[in-house]
């Protein structure tokens, strides 16, 4: 069949699926979500307005959603780095820490009043990151420790270490607060639009997705990481080194750990070092690139509409009386039917046949109350 | 007469443009045996998962007793009378026959679980079909034969009047391959109808009717097994006359090219698998591994190859010592190596073609420089091997996994003989694979002897072996027990005596053939 054209793969019909899967996933989980919000809520409507309208609501608002979507970005890279080598290092919350301390260090110095100190910062938090992230890779590689385990206790004592630090050893403006002195000007991330918390923080997101992409799929250690990922036998078999990449990897992803470090306390939404700054975000990053499956291009994508979701849920949770733990259920109810493959089939079956999800839901709610 | 059932131009294009069944009829007559045969990747499989539901045609129609049918899914094929038997069983091995069998559809007294009921009737539809099944065994327990018969009855059970095996003689020892036969004959004579998948011409030939042949994705045709010998029906399968040998060049088989001395290589515990051995391979002659897997073969081209630890003794190539080297530098060195499991080693079914073809030479500055890859380069080159093995694929970008189990392999030997290796180490390169991927994979193996490279093959088949090899030395236990010249009149008994041991060459004898 040498005759054959070479055709390539239907990589658009493979894209409209996996949308139309998402997108599937998406209003299944926010059927859930009003059924939930209508039997909690006193007030049920104004709870969905404020969830589905409130972050594109105001100038102020937009901001924090792209500043969400800088920081989901850069967390669903980094789990994306280790997912596609097929290691599954939970650190990034904890390089997140160590790359905050770095940055904060460097910048409270002398070295903070320079023109360098911005830069400085960011660098300091990339190496400490990365140091991080290599630290399950090496351990990993020689004693065979399990990458899960260590990573995670490795968060703790990240978490830790910055609330002892903050505590103890670095300037405060009064005694008994637990945050930092401000950051130096000069070594704060500009903001991109005035009064919002839009800054530098894009930029670096916007790059890091081109970076990643670029050194996953044009570099032969992308290529080779990859490999390993899909089938470390073979890569083993190929004369590829599987523990170099495993261990490059999670380095590679602690770097984007400690950037997101510095995003948090040299950007306009801190400035500052302060204890537990990054409010569970990192670990979100989880959910971005398995919704993403693990492709840089598709993370920001992802992080767009996650991001609307979380600000949407967090205004919800200020101005009405349902918590933003309801997000909770739309982020479990999203990795259940993206993980699963038992969604796409479902889902068909039920467009097929008939109503829309989000139809059915109120028939639902009625029938709970009842 | 009519048939019981039949599929009419039944077309399938799976995502991806893989075409995988076009226009294919199927006819089958109630109460008899009609095998389905094909090439791997001719579309059997397929055709079996249409007929069972698995699988929705984009074309064609199902008649079951002259009535059209669809099948959405499997419960919908069960419900109509269609059972199937997959060639990997889904049994739960700590449950009893009886339990697996009637699980999902269990007799009841109230709301509890019959059991007593159950184990009898288990035991009746045994009996009447002479499945000779013990219902109170566990599933663990029984030989694999016995498991088969154990999902024929799980079939039977719910009413199965259509029995489809897929392959079901691939897992069987040849023993069991006979009491699988009594099993179908019974079978027939009791009204039911049986579609036999297979690869072997023989067993289709003992067992069944009727013979539907497939070629890549079509059907060739239909024909009555009393018509036909095994000779035509190969030669329906692969579309030309089939000639299982392959013609040699004379070579100069002077130069020595590998050689191992002492080599010794241990397990897990530290026991020796390889003791003491010294072989040597010259250019252009291919050295064929004999011996009952398991001693040594297999293990010395893992250490060669540099996948397993050399303890004690050297391996050279061109009188360089490999012995200590990474699996790259020995590669860089000239080695090639074809593994026996192709999804396990070989390949990264989730990657590309092209991929896969370059993953072992990711330090060529042909296909990367500076750390960055060339993907036209890439490409070209995944496309001039795509088109000298002749695989059958869309392109260069579609996954692996994709392919057929013969395009596959056809990846790996592609990409082993992109170059011309010094040192090829071939194990099981056709285990799997059909005849037409067969002879061609011969001839590749072949042709690069004859251009100079020395191989060492490994292989259950001892046919293949005395097929291809210019020497052969039998392994028992680790140790080299005999060494022979290839020539016709060397007979597969006269091998066997020395894989099982029975017997040994002294030195002396060993020596014409050690080189």
């Amino acid at each position: 069949m040498s005759s054959a054209p070479i055709v390539k793969p239907q990589r658009w019909a493979a894209f409209r699926r996996e949308l139309f899967r998402n997108v599937g996933a998406l209003l299944v989980a926010m059927a859930v979500t009003t059924v939930i919000v209508f039997l909690t809520s006193k007030a049920p409507l104004e709870a969905l307005t404020q969830l589905l309208t409130a972050p594109a609501a105001k100038v102020r608002t937009i901001g924090l959603w792209v500043d969400d979507i800088a920081k989901l970005t850069i967390t669903g890279l980094a789990f994306s780095l280790v997912f596609q080598a097929r290691q599954f290092s939970m650190g990034v919350q904890g390089q997140v820490y160590i790359g905050a301390i770095a940055s904060t260090y460097v910048v409270l110095s002398p070295l903070g009043q320079t023109p360098f100190g911005l830069a400085l910062g960011v660098l300091a938090a990339m190496a400490a990151g990365a140091f991080y992230g290599f630290l399950p890779g090496f351990a990993k590689a020689r004693l065979g420790a399990n990458e899960i385990v260590s990573s995670l206790m490795l968060n703790y004592i990240a978490i830790e270490l910055c609330n002892f630090l903050v505590r103890t050893a670095l300037p405060l403006p009064q005694a008994g607060v637990l945050t930092t002195i401000d950051f130096p000007e000069s070594a704060v991330f500009p903001a991109l639009v005035d009064k919002t918390r839009i800054d530098l923080g894009l930029i670096f997101a916007i790059v890091a997705v081109l970076v990643v992409w670029f050194a996953l799929y044009r570099t032969a250690w992308g290529l080779k990481l990859r490999l390993v990922g899909h089938n470390a036998r073979f890569a083993e078999y190929a004369g590829i080194r599987s523990t170099f990449i495993m261990v490059s990897a999670m380095t590679a992803s602690g770097a984007l750990g400690g950037l997101l470090g510095a995003m948090f306390v040299q950007g306009q939404t801190w400035g500052k070092l302060t204890v537990q700054f990054e409010g569970g975000l990192a670990f979100e990053g989880i959910l971005v690139a398995i919704v993403a499956r693990s492709r840089p291009l598709a993370v920001p994508i992802v992080a767009i509409f996650y991001a609307y979701l979380r600000q949407g849920a967090s205004l919800m949770n200020v101005r009405t009386d349902v918590p933003a733990e309801v997000i909770g259920v739309v982020t479990a109810i999203i990795i259940l039917l993206v993980s699963s493959t038992f969604s796409l089939n479902f889902l068909t079956r039920w467009f097929k046949r008939g109503p829309a999800p989000v139809a059915t839901a109120p028939a639902v709610a009625e029938g709970a109350t009842k | 007469m009519t048939a019981l059932l039949e599929a009419i131009g039944i077309g399938k294009v799976y995502p991806g443009g893989v075409v995988a069944n076009d226009g294919v009829n199927l006819s089958v007559q109630a109460g008899e045996v009609h095998a389905v045969v094909g090439e791997n990747g001719a579309g059997k499989s397929t055709l079996m998962k249409i007929l069972f539901g698995i699988e929705q045609p984009n074309a064609g129609q199902l008649w079951l007793d002259g009535r059209p049918v669809g099948f959405a899914n499997p419960r919908q094929a069960i419900d109509a009378g269609i059972g199937m038997v997959f060639q990997h069983f889904s049994l739960v091995p700590s449950f009893t026959v009886y339990e697996n069998v009637v699980m999902g559809s269990e007799p009841r007294t109230g709301i509890t679980f019959d059991r007593q009921k159950a184990i009898a009737e288990v035991q009746a539809l045994s009996d009447k079909f002479k499945l000779g099944v013990d219902p109170t065994q566990p599933v663990r327990n029984l030989p694999v034969g016995q498991q088969q018969r154990v999902e024929i009855l799980k079939s039977l059970y719910r009413k199965a009047r259509v029995l489809i095996l897929d392959e079901p003689t691939a897992v069987l020892a040849p023993q069991e391959v006979q009491e699988l036969f009594v099993a179908i004959r019974s079978l027939v004579e009791q009204g039911q109808t049986v579609i036999f998948i297979a690869h072997k011409l023989p067993e289709v030939l003992q067992i069944s009717d009727a013979i539907t042949v497939m070629r890549q994705g079509k059907t060739v045709g239909q024909v009555k097994t009393k018509d036909v010998t095994e000779h035509s029906l190969a030669a329906m399968m692969v579309g030309r006359e089939v000639v299982l040998r392959v013609d040699r060049k004379q070579t100069d088989q002077s130069q020595l090219v590998a050689a191992c001395k002492g080599v010794r290589v241990v397990n897990a515990r530290g026991a020796d698998i390889i003791s003491d051995l010294d072989l040597s391979v010259h250019a252009g002659e291919i050295v064929g591994l004999v011996g009952v897997e398991g001693n040594g073969q297999s293990e010395l081209l893992e250490a060669i190859s540099g996948l397993r630890p050399t303890v004690e003794g050297t391996i050279t190539i061109a009188n360089e010592n490999i012995s200590q080297m990474s699996v790259l530098q020995r590669r860089e060195r000239g080695l090639a190596s074809i593994p026996p499991d192709r999804l396990a080693d070989g390949l990264s079914t989730g990657s590309t073609v092209a991929e896969n073809i370059v993953a072992t030479r990711l330090n060529d500055r042909r296909y990367v420089r500076n750390g960055l890859l060339d993907l036209r380069a890439i490409k070209a080159e995944a496309i001039r091997l795509i088109e000298k093995f002749s695989i059958r694929v869309g392109g260069p970008a579609f996954a692996v996994g994709t392919l057929s189990g013969g395009n596959m392999q056809k990846v790996v030997v592609a990409r082993e003989l992109a170059e011309q290796p010094k040192l090829l180490l071939v194990n099981q390169p056709t285990r799997g694979v059909d005849l037409g991927a067969t002879q061609f994979i011969w001839r590749t193996i072949t042709d690069a002897r004859d251009a100079g490279t020395a191989v060492l093959l490994s292989s259950a088949d001892l046919s293949e072996l005395m097929a291809l090899s210019d020497r052969l030395l039998v392994f028992y236990r680790g140790r080299i027990v005999a060494a022979f010249v290839n020539h016709p009149d060397l007979s597969p008994e006269t091998l066997g005596t020395y894989m099982l041991g029975l017997k040994t060459q002294t030195a002396d004898e060993m020596k014409a053939a050690l080189k």
